[in-house]
């Protein structure tokens, strides 16, 4: 039986749970993995076009995946404001028992890769239960660092 | 059925599927992608697993033909007195790594084969798998003698 691409994400999760029983290296290797795979999809176009290729790029990302999520592009910022996460969603949606660390899988293969193009993201997450979030691209490196304080700050 | 997703297709979901396949079984081995196949088999597809511990194959048929449909496979799905046997010519997860341009995990057909087995796991059910070339295989799933 093949995994059909829309229960991909429940395969994901069960390899997340497989890894992080192993230890946290094997996960975020894993992870390191997904993220060099990906730039051969976007690393080009978030070089050359910066914000406004990120916002290209989640922009088919949105209509592809059924994300209902707000895209906001701003001169120094791409916010992607997620209303009700798609891969989440399945996930939770599921006979399996969810990852309680899926959420993370997300920076940590897209700041490695916004790092390549010279780019930094922060990500303001709910719960691991909640599939909403929202997360920040700047190109300064003093405005990411001043919105993670900021979403610290509210979280603590 | 348990899952019946509607709405866009993200086809280089297959790409990603066919990545993290190549990267397991080189990292932990074979063993390792065995042992997730079945907890996708058993877990994910807990409801197809108990209906055909119940000696019911129903969800499984519809599962396949609504997901092979939906995903533009070239396959055929013929119930026989024994249980049914599904035919597929071209995979379409396999048809799509190739127009990405990815060379196809040469352990890509274990997910045919484990997944199945572990469905068939502690049920009247078995299934027997033939590889026929590249995106292209045979399932019989029929009644244990």
């Amino acid at each position: 039986m093949m995994i059909p691409s829309d229960h991909f994400v429940r395969f994901y999760n069960e390899v997340f749970k497989f890894l992080e029983a192993k230890s946290e290296k094997d996960l975020r290797d894993y992870w390191l993995e997904i993220s060099r795979h990906q730039e051969g999809h976007c690393l080009e176009l978030f070089k050359t076009k910066g914000l406004k290729g990120m916002y290209e790029y989640w922009e088919h990302i949105r209509i592809e995946e059924n994300c209902d999520m707000t895209l906001t592009l701003t001169d120094d910022c791409l916010k992607l404001e997620m209303h009700k996460c798609p891969s989440l969603s399945k996930v939770l949606d599921n006979d399996a028992t969810p990852s309680m660390r899926y959420c993370d899988h997300c920076e940590a293969w897209e700041a490695p890769l916004l790092a390549k193009a010279g780019y930094y993201c922060v990500y303001d997450l709910i719960a691991p239960d909640i599939p909403k979030c929202k997360m920040y691209i700047y190109k300064d490196k003093e405005l990411c660092e001043k919105k993670r304080r900021e979403i610290a700050q509210r979280n603590s | 059925m348990r899952y019946k997703d509607t709405g866009e297709l993200h086809m280089d979901f297959h790409g990603a599927t066919n990545t993290t396949i190549d990267y397991i079984a080189n990292k932990y081995g074979k063993e390792a992608l065995v042992e997730i196949f079945h907890k996708v088999g058993k877990d994910v597809y807990k409801s197809i697993h108990e209906g055909l511990k119940n000696d019911d194959p129903s969800e499984l048929i519809e599962h396949l033909n609504y997901y092979l449909t939906r995903e533009k496979a070239d396959y055929t799905l013929t119930e026989n007195e024994d249980g049914f046997v599904l035919d597929v010519k071209q995979c379409p997860a396999v048809a799509h790594i190739k127009s990405l341009g990815l060379e196809v995990s040469p352990y890509f057909n274990l997910q045919y084969i484990e997944i199945s087995n572990a469905l068939c796991d502690s049920t009247p059910w078995q299934c027997t798998t033939e590889i026929i070339g590249e995106g292209e295989y045979r399932q019989t799933f029929s009644r244990r003698k």
